[in-house]
């Protein structure tokens, strides 16, 4: 436990993350490769119906005569190929993702470099990666939450996973949240030679701001906010119903309406240059 | 990792409009140059598998084939826009300083038919499901130097003066720039990362940036134009200081 604690003092300036490269990540060949021998079948037993439609006979018999009605299925045929081919990828790698967290339980905590936890975090990250990317790359703006859903994060419901990097595992997403542009929320953090996993809870209708990274370890309670180009440290617990902002998060604020806010802040200025304006001004000019 | 296909994009290198206006022949012909090979592979692809004999593996082999003709594509763009580079190259040679934002300057005009030459593999390999592809393999044939054992997948990388050591661990949406843009002025550094460092979320390297060994970027960090981390340090900040305990 005490080597834990020291890390953890290490740990707090830094959000780093990705996750090397391994033998293991050439699974996306095997993805490809399972989502387009389906892709394949079908269409074979596809082009097979409508060539019998056509001439009355078939290239192999699959025991499905073809009806009149296929034809109406021509246009699915070529865009819900993608479709399919994305719904097979998902699937078949969220099976692998199942049979890997039975070998290797996934286990919170700091693990070091050739481990086991190490080796199975390595591994679970590179099942997800091509699945997620697909799901991102389609203009269906909830696959990646469904794809989520499969690999086991808990994501409420109406939730909105913009443009930006989450970690499959170990992070927990409440009811009406938003996240916006360009977001990070890591649930590991590699640090050389150690990697670090700790959950991170994101409660009831919070709001995570553009360009804000969300550091293992947090936990923003229900109507909490962070605010823009902000981090949290690691363990951070963000109280609901405030504004949060910082690198790392060190001011609150309460949530109000704009004019509010705006008498506030010409209250604010006219403090300013009664009291002391000329050297707020000197500090300006050394920023 | 898996962000979404919006900001994987290309390269956020600002090329002149005069520049690129002019120069938009050179863009297309290395489009069409890439596409020679994929298309001598399709053609002899159905030549000789379209008979009564072979068409079986014709059929087994399709998507196989859809998958090679897309890396032929991708390999024959950088080898052609690698060559041009050379070419390129050897009319002026890069080089590093500070030069004038104006069509007389030659440096500036040659950096920005760098980037044209550059723009259509870079463009086409980010669109890659193997993470690895944009900038460990592409970048390196470029002449950027990446040390083995480094992530830097999910940050931009400039395509030259830029040395990466091994061991590196670069932050998620990093951006490590060797070129500036000041008003007039147009600024041309090498950045040199060396072994073991490690670099946090969202950070901006500026040009002539120089991290020894062992130092340490905090997450949304910007290092100055020029500036030295020294060895075994953690910087913070904007611009990055030392961080005080």
């Amino acid at each position: 436990m005490e080597r834990e604690e020291d890390l953890k003092i290490n740990l707090e300036f830094i959000s780093t993350s990705g996750v090397y490269k391994t033998p293991f990540s050439l699974i996306i060949i095997v993805q490809l490769f399972i989502g387009g021998l389906v892709l394949l079948v079908i269409n074979l037993w596809f082009i097979n119906s409508l060539y019998y439609l056509l001439t009355g006979t078939e290239f192999y018999s699959f025991g499905l005569k073809a009806e009149w009605y296929y034809w109406l299925l021509l246009p699915l045929n070529i865009y819900g190929n993608i479709f399919l081919f994305v719904f097979t990828v998902i699937l078949f790698s969220a099976s692998i993702f199942k049979l890997l967290n039975l070998i290797s339980k996934p286990k919170e905590g700091v693990f070091v470099r050739g481990s086991k936890e190490w080796k199975y975090m390595h591994r679970r990250f590179w099942t997800v990666y091509f699945p997620i990317w697909l799901a991102r790359a389609l203009p269906l703006p909830w696959l990646d939450i469904i794809a989520y859903r499969f690999f086991g994060t808990r994501v409420g419901k109406s939730v909105v996973l913009y443009e930006g990097y989450i970690d499959p595992e170990f992070v927990e997403i409440g009811d009406f949240t938003m996240t916006s542009l360009n977001i990070c929320i890591f649930s590991h953090l590699i640090y050389h030679d150690k990697v670090i996993i700790k959950k991170v809870k994101i409660g009831k209708a919070c709001v995570v701001g553009p360009h804000t990274i969300v550091s293992p370890g947090t936990v923003m309670e229900d109507f909490a906010v962070l605010g823009v180009n902000s981090y949290t440290k690691i363990n951070q617990n963000l109280k609901g119903n405030l504004i949060h902002v910082g690198t790392p998060v060190s001011i609150t604020l309460p949530i109000q309406s704009v004019e509010e806010s705006q008498q506030k802040a010409v209250k604010v200025k006219e403090d300013i240059t009664n009291s002391e304006g000329a050297p707020l001004d000197s500090n300006l000019k050394e920023v | 990792m898996f962000q979404p296909a919006s900001l994987k994009g290309e390269s956020p290198v600002p090329i002149d409009e005069r520049i690129r206006n002019r120069y938009l022949l050179l863009y297309i012909l290395i489009i069409i140059l890439s596409f020679i090979p994929c298309s001598l592979f399709e053609y002899w692809y159905v030549v000789y598998l379209w008979n009564e004999t072979l068409i079986w593996l014709f059929f087994l082999f399709l998507l196989l084939n859809a998958l090679g003709a897309i890396y032929i594509v991708q390999f024959s763009a950088l080898l052609t826009s690698v060559l041009i580079l050379k070419v390129v190259n050897l009319i002026h040679s890069p080089k590093e300083g500070i030069f004038k934002r104006s069509l007389e300057d030659r440096d500036y005009l040659f950096w920005n038919i760098r980037n044209i030459i550059k723009k259509w593999p870079l463009y086409i390999i980010a669109s890659n499901p193997f993470p690895w592809f944009k900038n460990r393999f592409t970048l390196r044939f470029f002449g950027v130097k990446i040390g083995r054992g480094t992530i830097c997948d999910n940050s931009w990388i400039s395509s030259e003066f830029v040395s990466i050591g091994k061991n590196v661990i670069i932050g998620m949406n990093s951006s490590i720039l060797s070129f500036g843009i000041e008003q007039e002025n147009f600024i041309l550094k090498k950045v040199r990362v060396e072994n073991n460092v490690l670099i946090g979320a969202k950070c901006v390297l500026l040009p002539g940036t120089i991290v020894r060994q062992n130092a340490r970027l905090s997450a949304h960090s910007y290092t100055n134009h020029n500036a030295v981390l020294e060895e075994n340090l953690i910087y913070t900040g904007h611009p990055a200081k030392i961080q005080n305990d």
